[in-house]
């Protein structure tokens, strides 16, 4: 795309979720602050499974531990609900570096397996320990900012998102970047120009998980109310279909995908829990015949606007 | 003590079952390098399948379960087919399209045949009162006694026919396979099916103890990753004793910790095996 069409896009995106609050209602502005969520969940877990090819199963198990730890940080010891989210990142991020480390050596199946798992007995753990965190009852947990405000709170998830979006696009811009794709491309390539395939993948789960850690930890904070349901294999097919059905390994794609989903998932509401179904049977369909997602269908569509890049 | 029997005999009789329903997940990853996510999927399917058959139709069991996996295995062909051909070549698709397909299933299940558990009718009554010490369900040893003999069956189809001949050579170099003159297409297509009707006759045998809902293939599918990583990926011996293994360990865990961590104990196993031997205990080495 030409450099001035991509400011003004941003000039305009910037403009849209300025006045949104101003303009929506309770209902559109609660729809915004879930698609700003899974923006945040899609686009981190494109960088680990668009960017360098390993499919991890434990996003929303990341998202979870953000939102458990931070939510308790909050309780058990009455941290405010920011401070909270960056223990609630720390935890992520070490967590993510142990189970990255056991198991990312062994290969990208073992990840999937692994993290599978992993998120699974997250989720026992989570349902059995009652005491501490309420099991399936849920979490009370008090509200993201000292003062309850839903625009605010919008604001807060949009900078929010806003910032991890750049960091993403610095990332994938970078040095590490370049390695993240070149692991992806031909492992053993890599190896031979000096990349250490291992530790640039674990990297990548880290980061990546991290991500997910902040994501959970702000959406717990805006509910007010965290279940297992966070961790659960629903939440992360959702944020899978997204990022496939937007455009794997593209920057814009799970942007795209997770506004979509998000959006006409409340239109398809009516019709219960069908939506699950629905967009399974689409992810399936663009996986196998448009790999590259809407952003793919769309760069096919008008290339010209792609041959400035 | 006679608890401790009763656990381990208990533990030992699951774990035959756990072999069985792990043996699908390792003979495709063997073959193909393919991780079938909707393993327990097809499992359950398979489940329903018997159960209809059985109760609506009225068909005996025995053709009941034949017709069930039959299915499943037409099934497979169709998925490897549509879905899984395209993906030769890119891991990462594969993983993604079997995962996506499990859910699809999950919630097709809920659709079609509601949330509530479906069981077949039981092929045996009563019970038997074994080592003299505690009675034990017929069904549980009847299932038992069917799950060692589709096992025994399996490796003398792998091990001493023609067809296996050639799914072995497969397994070890696929372009060394293909020069000889073996279509590795239809033995990926064949396999993959078989893996599928291997889950499916799993679940014949073991939704009359088990009754199958929609979401019990999660389970079904973790146990099988964990027996298939503990065994070492793509060896059937290893899948049949990291079964065995694992079946003991969950049933004497879940007696002596806590029944509600049962499937925690198979994670355990799971970060303990890639700690300690990440190739698994009869895994191949160069992995």
């Amino acid at each position: 795309m030409p450099r001035s069409l991509v400011w003004l896009l941003s000039l305009g995106l910037f403009g849209v979720l300025a006045v949104l609050p101003l303009v929506a209602g309770d209902y559109w502005l609660h729809t915004a602050i879930l698609c700003l969520f899974y923006v945040m969940m899609a686009a981190s877990w494109n960088l680990l499974a668009g960017y360098t090819g390993q499919v991890s199963f434990s996003h929303a198990a990341f998202a979870g531990i953000g939102a458990y730890v931070s939510g308790m940080c909050a309780i058990y010891f009455h941290l405010p609900p920011l401070l909270g989210a960056l223990v609630g990142m720390a935890v992520a991020a070490v967590l993510g570096l142990l189970l990255g480390v056991l198991c990312i050596r062994m290969g990208g199946i073992y990840l999937s397996l692994t993290t599978l798992a992993f998120s699974e007995m997250l989720r026992i753990v989570i349902d059995n320990e009652y005491e501490i965190t309420r099991g399936t009852m849920g979490l009370s947990v008090p509200f993201v900012l000292p003062f309850y405000s839903k625009a605010w709170a919008f604001y807060l998830m949009g900078a929010v998102t806003l910032g991890l979006l750049y960091v993403i696009h610095r990332i994938i811009r970078s040095d590490l970047g370049t390695a993240f794709r070149a692991v992806q491309n031909d492992e053993t390539a890599a190896a031979s120009l000096g990349i250490h395939v291992v530790k640039i993948r674990v990297a990548a789960f880290v980061i990546s998980s991290t991500m997910a850690g902040l994501a959970g930890a702000l959406y717990g904070h805006y509910h007010q109310l965290i279940t297992p349901e966070i961790l659960s294999l629903n939440l992360m097919f959702l944020v899978l279909a997204m990022t496939i059905i937007g455009g794997l390994g593209t920057f814009a794609g799970p942007v795209v995908g997770a506004v979509f989903l998000e959006v006409l998932s409340e239109y398809i509401r009516i019709y219960g829990e069908f939506h699950v179904l629905i967009f399974g049977l689409v992810a399936l369909f663009i996986s196998r015949f448009a790999p590259e997602g809407l952003v793919g269908l769309w760069r096919k569509r008008f290339p010209t606007l792609d041959a400035q890049r | 003590m006679d608890d401790f029997l009763l656990y381990l005999t208990n533990g030992l009789l699951l774990g035959v079952i756990y072999a069985l329903s792990a043996l699908g997940v390792s003979l495709i990853v063997g073959i193909m390098n393919v991780i079938n996510f909707a393993h327990g999927e097809l499992y359950v399917l398979a489940g329903y399948f018997s159960a209809l058959f059985a109760h609506a139709l009225g068909l005996p069991i025995p053709v009941a379960m034949a017709l069930a996996v039959g299915l499943v295995f037409v099934f497979g062909l169709l998925i490897e087919r549509t879905l899984i051909q395209p993906t030769y070549g890119n891991d990462m698709y594969s993983l993604i399209i079997t995962f996506i397909l499990s859910i699809v299933l999950q919630n097709a299940y809920l659709f079609i045949f509601g949330p509530y558990p479906q069981k077949p009718p039981n092929w045996v009554t009563g019970s038997t009162h074994l080592f003299g010490l505690f009675y034990y369900g017929n069904q549980r040893l009847a299932s038992f006694l069917a799950g060692a003999a589709v096992i025994a069956l399996l490796f003398l189809l792998i091990k001493k026919t023609w067809f296996g001949k050639m799914v072995r050579a497969v397994a070890q170099d696929r372009e060394m396979a293909s020069m000889v003159g073996v279509n590795s297409t239809r033995v990926n297509m064949l396999s993959f099916a078989l893996g599928c009707a291997l889950a499916a006759a799993a679940g014949v045998i073991l939704a009359p103890i088990f009754p199958v809902n929609p979401t019990a293939s999660v389970g079904i599918s973790l146990t099988a990753f964990v027996v298939v990583v503990l065994g070492g990926m793509g060896s059937l011996e290893g899948c049949v004793v990291g079964g065995i293994l694992l079946g003991v360990v969950q049933n004497l865990g879940a007696a002596y910790v806590s029944s509600g961590y049962k499937h925690f104990f198979g994670f355990l196993i799971l970060v303990l095996v890639l700690t300690v031997r990440p190739s698994g205990l009869f895994g191949r080495k160069e992995i």
